[in-house]
């Protein structure tokens, strides 16, 4: 094609130059990512004092105390049912939420701005507001539920890891429907329309057209929301940390929130780097298996 | 053309240089001021201050800035890697340890008076002197005391602030049997400070933090301050769930009326004052035990090594901010105990102070160790464990103690 535009060019540097054009961004790029990346990984095998000074090599002992912490697998354990928890909870609920904003009724546009409007609230005031609802003596929540005389004596909603990690899950579910729907909705309106008739004229029943039509058509989509979601929600630091600090006894606390810790609160920046260190390369793992596994699928399809 | 156009920039360069210079020349007699905000009044109180202290000196120059506690230490965290650390800081005296080990704070002996230090409180003095060394002027101080309410007590039948524990217990029980939504003691279970909660029991109790280069949080006297505390909570004698209220969840049910006693410090004398104005309230000391006791803690105003205006930066220490006439503008407005002899003068016919400088012969203070946040955090856990029913208060309590000891080992 360039060839076609530009016929003086010769066919090497046709092939070389669009990569030339971009070396600046990729340059530019790799410094923004890779320098912090590089750094991260110098601190963490090096001894650091709570003010950023790297002194000696220490033959990985920041990894060694670290695996080794009393509180690191729990975390992990933790970390993974959070981040498992969110994601699937978002999707299921995702899915017909987009499925019934693609119909047309009336008031759609309403109602599809109406989801989307939680996105403009940012994580940290969408936490504050549950945490005062969820107050157990002048909390919204339990308020309502005096209303309704279910309610004898006040619960302490989040001072019990039984109850305010599963609520931290729902609000975290809550807070990626959004984006989650919104990705749906666009590959919803990209389907086509005409092996849908098809499929009708067919006999085929609505659950049959969603099973075997609309679902593997959303797969790209689906894709996408997961491990954009994994990554986003793994790392999400502002819900739990507003909402518990991780309390009580850390029994709500997930490895973003005790890095914060660690680094800030313990000035242990030689175990928080090592710790960044290792969820990095928990997602890039993670991410690459996915990302092998849905192409493999894709090319058997 | 061109070389003109060069020979311009040169001398734009060679300008820009000399002024740049200049103005090197005339920060040699600035000193910046860092802050933590304690009120809307810091900020001008401390420029008040500057003022002051630049119309006796005129050519020097004091910058003020006010910074939130909750970023103070990162912020200077931040500046000491940098390179660009301030001349003073205000600091939590127990940062102070890793400031001095890591070279950062300049002794003060060698730019103070003996009749200068001679004027401070001296419990006030003793969290900032490390090794011997003077390192930090305490700026603000408290100690904790017992809040209680006159008018529930004494719908309970209770006419006298209970003076120990088993009075506390009682009067609670009376408060519980009132009925209603009134709690007997309230209880903080989370976040900033839930730790020191649990102090004032374990050090009524005769106990210690840390005693002899060793962990005293499984001590007998630890388990018995903290099965206290469980005993209340399962006879319904606090309110209910208290790892689910932080220090201004108690205090605001204590400004509404719903707490018949709470152990806090001074500057809820001032909430309740614009919160709750007719609340009928008394303070007395923190109950007994074994012993009297309560929470000392200060924050401290040091020198930074790295200041090339160190004489500079401690004359405006000892010639403005130390003076007793800036010590009263500052307490008044601010609500802290007074930290000088002379100051405290001023408040000796304030009853309600009173019960808080009359509890400072008792004062402990956090111990100056290293990795100190790392254990507050394991205590803070073995007393939620407690207080949710997780764990007994020996076994969470050892499991603290163990930790604090390896801690204490590194």
């Amino acid at each position: 094609m360039s060839g076609a535009a530009n016929p003086s060019a010769n066919g090497m540097g046709s092939k070389t130059a669009p990569y030339m054009l971009i070396l600046p961004a990729i340059l530019f790029a790799f410094w923004i990512i890779g320098y912090p990346i590089y750094d991260l990984a110098n601190m963490s095998v090096h001894s650091v004092n709570r003010f950023g000074v790297t002194t000696t090599f220490n033959d990985f002992n920041n990894y060694s105390r670290l695996f080794s912490h009393q509180l690191f697998v729990g975390m992990l354990v933790r970390t993974l049912i959070w981040t498992f928890g969110v994601v699937v909870g978002t999707i299921v609920l995702s899915v017909p939420v987009a499925l019934i904003l693609n119909e047309k009724f009336f008031g759609r546009q309403i109602a599809r701005i109406i989801i989307m409007l939680p996105w403009a609230v940012s994580l940290t005031m969408m936490a504050i507001v549950w945490r005062w609802s969820l107050n157990g003596q002048s909390g919204m929540v339990n308020a309502t539920l005096y209303q309704f005389g279910m309610l004898q004596s006040p619960i302490e909603w989040l001072a019990t890891a039984g109850t305010a990690f599963p609520i931290e899950i729902a609000v975290g579910i809550l807070v990626s429907i959004p984006f989650t729907v919104t990705v749906f909705l666009g590959g919803l309106s990209s389907l086509p329309s005409d092996i849908f008739e098809a499929a009708r004229i067919d006999g085929a029943s609505a659950w049959q057209r969603f099973r075997y039509l609309t679902m593997p058509l959303l797969k790209p989509f689906l894709n996408i929301v997961l491990v954009l979601n994994f990554i986003y929600v793994f790392n999400s630091f502002p819900l739990i940390w507003v909402m518990t600090q991780g309390d009580p006894a850390n029994s709500t606390d997930i490895l973003v929130t005790w890095l914060y810790k660690l680094a800030f609160r313990y000035g242990e920046l030689g175990m928080a780097s090592a710790l960044s260190v290792v969820m990095f390369l928990i997602l890039l793992a993670l991410t690459i298996t996915y990302a092998m596994l849905a192409m493999r699928n894709e090319r058997r399809n | 053309m061109h070389k003109t156009g060069t020979r311009r920039v040169l001398s734009l360069l060679a300008g820009a240089a000399a002024l740049v210079g200049m103005s090197t020349a005339s920060d040699a007699a600035t000193i910046r001021v860092v802050l933590g905000y304690y009120s809307a009044a810091t900020q001008g109180l401390f420029e008040e201050m500057a003022k002051d202290y630049m119309s006796k000196h005129p050519g020097d120059e004091v910058k003020i800035e006010v910074i939130q506690w909750d970023n103070l230490q990162q912020r200077l965290t931040t500046d000491i890697a940098g390179g660009t650390a301030p001349d003073i800081s205000m600091i939590g005296t127990r940062w102070l340890l890793d400031y001095v080990k890591n070279d950062i704070a300049e002794p003060m002996d060698s730019y103070i008076t003996p009749e200068f230090k001679a004027g401070f409180i001296d419990a006030f003095l003793a969290p900032s002197t490390l090794d011997g060394k003077l390192y930090g002027l305490p700026i603000a101080a408290s100690a904790r005391a017992m809040y209680y309410n006159k008018d529930l007590l004494a719908k309970a039948g209770v006419n006298e602030p209970p003076a120990n524990w088993d009075g506390v217990v009682d009067t609670a029980k009376k408060i519980k049997a009132l009925g209603g939504d009134s709690y007997g003691f309230a209880l903080q279970g989370k976040e900033i400070e839930t730790d020191a909660y649990w102090y004032y029991s374990l050090w009524t109790h005769g106990g210690e933090i840390i005693k002899d280069g060793k962990s005293g949080v499984a001590s007998p006297e630890a388990v018995a301050a903290l099965t206290l505390y469980k005993s209340m909570i399962d006879d319904g004698l606090t309110e209910p769930d208290p790892t689910g209220l932080n220090r201004q969840d108690i205090e605001r049910l204590f400004k509404q009326g719903r707490v018949g006693m709470i152990l806090t410090g001074p500057w809820l004398r001032g909430q309740i004052k614009d919160e709750a104005p007719t609340l009928n309230y008394g303070i007395a000391p923190i109950p007994e035990g074994t012993t009297k006791a309560t929470y000392g803690v200060t924050d401290t105003l040091m020198v930074f090594k790295s200041s090339p205006n160190k004489e500079l930066a401690m004359k405006f220490l000892t010639e403005t901010v130390f003076t007793p006439e800036w010590r009263i503008k500052f307490s008044k407005a601010e609500g802290f105990l007074p930290v000088m002899k002379e100051e405290a003068k001023a408040f000796a016919d304030d009853p309600q102070l009173k019960a808080f400088t009359d509890m400072l012969a008792y004062a402990h203070f956090a111990p100056a160790v290293a990795n100190w946040e790392q254990m507050v955090d394991a205590i803070i856990a073995a007393l939620q464990k407690t207080y949710t029913g997780q764990s007994q208060p020996e076994p969470a309590l050892k499991e603290a103690a163990a930790t604090i000891d390896g801690l204490l080992q590194q």
